[in-house]
């Protein structure tokens, strides 16, 4: 099926689901903002993350159609998606639906990976690069260290309870990795999210003083879950979108919570990350920005 | 950027060629849209050709803000030709790297070139502030590509005036944030690397800002850039092969370069840094750049919070502690709350250091006020497990009871102030169970459940032990049933290991002997599939040591009486691990079971000297003592052997049992009784294994 008979057959069906949208066509699938709003608030209806939900029948099916951009439609969702879900949890609302579009996230990327890691090998300055030359003798001691970012990704054909957050950890992985093309909405969403899941109010984080208030809707945050949620944030706050200035405040917010958390935690490996997003978008707020390639105004003028 | 201008009269002035003029007239033709005037105007004031006169011309208007009419002057020059003028002035040029040779005409073409050049970058700035990006972009690429043609070796260093080599650099700057602004991110990357990796004699701040910018796009704009092209490779260079690396390596150049005092300090390298080892998993690579900056660009406490930071992160808790000893030292900062939470935290996984950890949290505690106060119910947490963790190894009763309650009063207090920390619903729920107020205990271990969504294995594994301890084999059954059901194949160990024990308890020794079998291939399957290297660190937590299932084995075996089978059983374990106090005391079960109550004596004392706080071994001496009937000074030795295993594990059953029938034998029925009341109570509140096992 070629791309767009597949974004036809989506539109359609999802037309059936939202009478509203029934007047898209394939070109405006991605860049109608109606699409996203109105399937952002159906998902959170109360029951929406059920087996039977007809919604999350179409994303799993606009997932699995395997072109690019219907995939990437679906992806948009995950914020809304994963957020709804890991806060239903603990109600033991059975979420058959949700779970089986993050499982096709999850398997998209099992399969993408082909059983491997995704490492980084940290570099070593005393053996040369492109960047730099190394004088002297280069430290040839052993092999150069290898650090596992994500870990091989073992298949999964059901959402097990100690599995749930890696399985969600992978599908923002995947989310991160398409963020470039993620609407704003999608990161606002995000961060909104990351506030809820953080459980903790960041208020005494912000510069000004402000008084301390419960947040519902604490989740477990494993480094597997709190790994990609970070790499998320620091898309938001520093990334070439950071002059959106909702998606930015938005950010700040999240930051703060998240920063929150991880100190009552007392969680280092997260506490140095977020650290230093906090100090990174604080400087960027503070700093009258000057522009080194800007020339000097002067009243002389020469050749 | 406006000057303040009277009504006809300007501050700015034209120079050229020796001459000046004001430039109020020309400002003022311009006012009224008249290009060609001004520009015939200066070109009589000053002498200038035509494209002098525009170029200056658009220069004025740029400085004055109009940035619209500088587009306008500046489209009436052909740029392009202007160029291509000036490549045939080069092409035959040597570039004579050590002789001074030809310096009157480079200077003349130089001059020529730096006027076109700095009119087209003047054009591209225009186009950026009318946030025309693309073009812009375009602009500014042509400077560089006529720069590389006109250039084709490189700039050489001495021969290029400052005013070209200024546009060049600006250029080479400018090009990326254009293409970054104009969204074209894959252009922006081909940029980066151009200004980077070709020669365009650029100063090193202007290297270092253009590294820095780079990687701050590599690290956050969430565009994976292709490696570098094959061009550029040399042989046993690193080439990075992905973004992160990329960052990382640039970011390890830019802080060398400061060690070597050729930028200044920037702390956002640091920052930047810090953000991508941490998400590599890597805060020991972290620790060592902390460690290789210069001293004084941290203040020594705030570095070694850092490290502290960073080692703990590596779990490297006890070179933290260390500088944590140091930060938090009287003379120094011993106030810091950060610091105090983390050493207090990592005392309160050691019974040994759990007496420091007091220290901190109590002195975390009086430093949670003012802004800081929302961090008072994880101090009170952090006290009460370092008064849980330093009970057991109090050295009297009323020490070690004394502890405990106060340790679960300070766990009580810090629930009410975070009743959703989930973390400290489980410790509260093991403190409650280790208290043997199985009830509450029961109670906070299902709030920990339904907070996690049972997505933590420990909180399994914690409602079976409680259940176990309740009596209730049949329903601790099936919740292990249904943990295996919920948990990953490679988690399975210790639930597995538990349901035996559960089968065991339940008089049911056939199927826990399956079970262990069951158990045994799960993890010589692991062994053979993982090697070396792991899939995820969680895992490692969860590992059954197959050591361990032979050791059940063989106990399992032996209460039921089959030597032999108990024997193999033994024999598989000590091919694993050759001195254990454990299979020690197996063997002496096994003598004992025999019969052979001499041999099983021997063995318990062998063990006893292996690992001398080995309580099953102490407490089958004892036993063993008082069975063979020896004399009254043997039976002292029982005695002290026996009270020495309740020093060390207060809640033994079988210790006290044998105690009680120790004072029985010697007639002191009052005593014998207490102790046997003491046994009768524990085994009605037993868990099936430990709960210090998953605190």
């Amino acid at each position: 099926m070629s791309g767009d008979e597949a974004s036809v057959r989506a539109i359609d069906s999802l037309s059936a689901i939202v009478p509203s949208l029934a007047r898209t066509t394939p070109s405006t699938l991605l860049t109608n903002p109606e699409i996203y709003s109105q399937i952002s608030t159906l998902l959170r209806n109360p029951n929406s993350g059920a087996g039977d939900n007809n919604l999350c029948r179409w994303l799993y099916d606009t997932f699995q159609s395997g072109v690019a951009d219907l995939q990437l439609l679906v992806l948009r969702f995950l914020p809304v998606i994963g957020g709804v879900y890991l806060s239903r949890v603990a109600d033991r609302k059975p979420q058959a639906g949700f779970e089986a579009v993050l499982l096709a996230l999850y398997a998209h990327e099992t399969t993408s990976r082909g059983g491997q890691p995704l490492s980084v090998t940290i570099p070593d300055l005393t053996s040369p690069s492109i960047y730099h030359d190394a004088k002297g003798a280069p430290n040839k001691s052993g092999t150069p260290e290898v650090a596992v970012v994500s870990p091989a990704l073992e298949p999964h054909g059901t959402v097990r309870s100690t599995r749930r957050a890696r399985i969600v950890g992978v599908a923002l992985e995947l989310f991160y990795a398409k963020i470039w093309q993620m609407p704003v909405a999608s990161k606002i969403e995000f961060c909104k999210f990351c506030r809820t899941w953080a459980g903790q109010d960041g208020e005494m984080y912000r510069k000004t003083e402000g008084g301390e208030k419960e947040v519902e809707g604490r989740v477990p945050l494993p480094w597997e879950l709190l790994q990609p949620v970070i790499r998320i944030l620091g898309h938001c706050l520093l990334g070439p979108n950071n002059r959106d200035v909702e998606l930015f405040d938005a950010a700040s917010e999240a930051c703060r919570c998240l920063f929150a958390r991880t100190m009552h935690d007392v969680n280092p490996k997260a506490i140095l990350p977020i650290r230093s997003l906090m100090t990174l978008s604080n400087n960027l707020m503070d700093k009258t920005q000057l522009d080194p390639t800007e020339l000097p105004f002067t009243d002389v003028i020469s050749l | 950027m406006e000057s303040s201008e009277q009504e006809n009269v300007s501050l700015r002035e034209f120079h050229a060629n020796g001459t000046r003029i004001s430039a109020s007239e020309v400002e003022a033709k311009l006012d009224q849209g008249n290009i060609q005037e001004a520009e015939d105007a200066l070109r009589e004031g000053l002498s200038l050709n035509f494209e002098e006169a525009r170029a200056l011309l658009g220069k004025l208007e740029y400085q004055r803000g109009n940035v619209e009419g500088a587009l306008r002057v500046f489209d009436g020059i052909d740029l392009q030709a202007a160029i291509q003028r000036l490549q045939p002035a080069f092409s035959e040029k040597q570039p004579a790297k050590k002789g001074r040779t030809r310096i009157e005409s480079p200077s003349i073409s130089q001059h020529a070139a730096s006027l076109v050049l700095e009119a087209i970058y003047l054009k591209a700035k225009s186009l950026q502030k009318l946030r025309k990006f693309t073009e812009a972009a375009s602009e500014c690429k042509r400077i560089l590509d006529a720069v590389e043609k006109i250039f084709y070796l490189g700039i050489p260093d001495i021969q290029v005036d400052n005013k070209l080599q200024e546009i060049v650099s600006h250029a080479v700057e400018l090009l990326p944030e254009l293409w970054k602004q104009a969204g074209c991110y894959d252009e922006a990357i081909s940029a980066y690397r151009r200004a980077l990796l070709s020669q365009w004699n650029l100063d090193t701040d202007c290297c270092a800002r253009i590294q820095k910018s780079f990687v701050v796009f590599l690290l956050y704009s969430g565009v994976e850039a292709s490696p570098p092209s094959l061009a550029v490779q040399i042989d046993g260079s690193y080439v990075p092969k992905n973004n992160l690396e990329e960052a990382i390596l640039l970011l390890m150049i830019l802080l060398k370069k400061f060690c070597l005092g050729k930028i200044k300090w920037d702390p956002s390298v640091m920052e930047h840094l810090t953000f991508a080892l941490s998400i590599c998993n890597q805060t020991s690579a972290l620790a060592k750049q902390f460690e290789e900056l210069m001293p004084g660009v941290y203040h020594r406490i705030d570095c070694w919070n850092s490290l502290a930071l960073c080692l703990s992160g590596a779990g490297k808790n006890d070179n933290a502690l260390n500088l944590l000893r140091k930060s938090l030292h009287k003379h120094e900062q011993p106030n810091d709350l950060t610091s105090l939470l983390l050493a207090a935290k990592i005392c309160s996984e050691d019974p040994q250091l759990a007496n420091e950890g007091v220290n901190y949290a109590q002195r975390a505690i009086s430093n949670a006020h003012g802004p800081k106060e929302h961090l008072k119910g994880v101090a009170l947490r952090m006290l009460g497990l370092c008064l849980g963790k330093q009970a057991k190894v109090a050295s009297s009763d009323y020490e070690r009871s004394h502890l405990q309650s106060k340790a679960l009063e300070s766990l009580e207090e810090a629930i009410r102030l975070e009743p959703n920390n989930s973390d400290l619903i489980f410790e509260l729920a093991v403190q409650y169970a280790e208290h043997r107020n199985l009830r509450a205990a029961l109670r906070s271990a299902r709030h920990f459940f339904n907070e996690t969504g049972g997505s933590v294995l420990k909180a399994w594994i914690l409602l079976v032990l409680i259940l176990s301890a309740q009596q209730r084999f049949s329903e601790a059954e099936v919740v292990t049933d249904a943990a295996l059901d919920q948990t990953a194949r490679w988690e399975q160990g210790p639930l597995l290991r538990l349901k035996a024990k559960l089968k065991i308890s339940q008089s049911r020794p056939m199927d826990a002997i399956e079970t262990y079998r069951y158990l045994l291939a799960l993890v010589q399957a692991q062994k053979k599939s993982f090697g070396s290297l792991q899939i995820s660190s969680k895992v490692e937590d969860y590992k059954v040591n197959e050591f361990d299932i032979w050791h059940g084995l063989a106990n399992l075996y032996a209460s039921l009486s089959r030597w032999k089978d108990a024997e193999i059983c033994l024999q598989k374990a000590r091919e694993l691990k050759k001195y254990s106090a454990a299979l020690v005391h197996t063997e002496g079960v096994l003598f004992e079971g025999r019969g052979q109550n001499r041999e099983a004596l021997c063995a318990t004392i062998n063990a006893v000297l292996l690992e001398p706080n080995h309580v099953p071994c102490k407490i089958l001496m004892g036993a063993l003592i008082q069975k063979m009937g020896l004399d009254s000074e043997y039976l002292t030795v029982a005695r002290s052997s026996l009270s020495d295993a309740l020093r060390i594990e207060h809640t033994n059953r079988k210790a006290w049992y044998c105690l009680g029938l120790l004072h029985k034998l010697d007639g002191r029925i009052n005593d014998a009784a207490d102790c046997f009341q003491a046994a009768s109570m524990l085994e009605e509140s037993d868990p099936i294994e430990s709960f210090s096992s998953i605190s």
